[in-house]
């Protein structure tokens, strides 16, 4: 997609419209691009398996490439995202839906809690639906990818963003890294207000 | 079928023409656009959608509404449309174009093609609705660095 401006408006680069799930490219820990076709190939229905990492880790993204994927394979059934122990009813739901031999990708696994998980799991192999989860802590399945972060993954990310204009420095990238224990979405809202203040100041 | 030589090829090239200069329309007012696309094989075009839409953009979650839309689908409209096309809309009265720091409100009128095959590419053209100043954030000592 191409944004062509209007010429009094000045683009944050770091606005969730940049860095929302699916829109940045999966890196490993060291910034090295992921090789997303190979792990969307590694599930079959029904077996299921997990991207772990601790928040903002780019858990969510990372499943957000696979997905894309397994859509255009055909392979996939649906999308869903779990807040809340509630969420498990949307998850059956999808689960009910999704054709066998297909797989369901679901957001925020942990946050169904272990009895929700374990019935939803069982649901799923019923059916013949594979799984693929992203959870912070291990979910009983094998781990399909485990997601680190470092300062220079970050730098990698704010270089394939759209161009800030020199508004952020490599400091800045560092500090905002260490400031939210390596947190990335943290880190990327940090520089969206750093941006945001000196542009303003410009 | 003209490319610039700055466009990688298959890329298509998406020129739309504002009818106000510096593309700025005060609430409620008519907006016309002329739309014209190169770069592309016209035969391997299945449609063209233009719309016109609001969206946010911002640190949080983004939400958009379409005011306008057309879609072309029939082969003579088609090959039409991809050489001059004109659109006219009466825009609404809100929301207006707004520069906030956490959240900001962006118009534009988007050009969709999609591909035999399946693929597909997206132009947005922005243009500016109201004259609301932007924001003006408290000043707040930066952290280090």
């Amino acid at each position: 997609m191409t944004t062509v401006r209007s010429p009094s408006m000045r683009p944050n680069p770091f606005a969730t419209r940049h860095t929302r799930p699916g829109r940045v490219m999966p890196r490993d820990g060291t910034g090295r691009p992921l090789d997303v076709a190979s792990l969307a190939s590694r599930i079959r229905a029904p077996d299921a398996a997990a991207i772990e990492g601790p928040h903002g880790a780019g858990k969510s993204n990372l499943l957000a490439a696979i997905a894309g994927r397994l859509a255009d394979a055909g392979a996939l059934a649906d999308t869903v995202r779990a807040r809340a122990r509630h969420d498990g009813s949307v998850v059956a739901t999808a689960i009910v839906r999704a054709r066998p031999g297909t797989i369901l990708c679901v957001d925020g696994w942990e946050s169904l809690g272990a009895v929700r998980a374990a019935v939803l799991r069982w649901m799923a192999r019923r059916r013949g639906v594979g799984l693929i989860v992203t959870t912070h802590r291990p979910a009983g399945m094998p781990t399909l990818a485990r997601c680190t972060t470092t300062a220079a993954l970050l730098g990698r990310i704010v270089a394939d963003l759209p161009d800030h204009g020199g508004l952020v420095t490599n400091a800045d990238v560092e500090h905002a890294y260490a400031a939210h224990g390596g947190n990335l979405r943290e880190a990327l809202y940090d520089l969206y207000d750093r941006f945001e203040r000196r542009a303003r100041r410009c | 079928m003209n490319l610039p030589p700055d466009s990688p090829r298959g890329t298509p090239v998406i020129d739309v023409q504002f009818d106000r200069p510096g593309r700025r329309y005060d609430a409620a007012a008519p907006l016309a656009v002329r739309c014209h696309v190169d770069g592309v094989d016209p035969d391997a075009v299945r449609a063209i959608e233009l719309s016109v839409a609001w969206y946010t953009e911002g640190k949080g979650e983004e939400d958009l509404a379409v005011h306008a839309f057309e879609r072309i689908v029939e082969r003579d409209a088609l090959r039409a449309a991809l050489s001059d096309h004109a659109y006219e809309t009466r825009l609404p009265p809100s929301p207006l174009t707004y520069e906030g720091v956490i959240v900001k409100i962006r118009w534009c009128v988007r050009v969709r093609i999609f591909f035999i095959g399946g693929r597909d590419y997206v132009s947005e053209h922005e243009f500016e609705m109201g004259r609301v100043p932007p924001a003006r954030p408290p000043v707040i000592p930066e952290a280090a660095p």
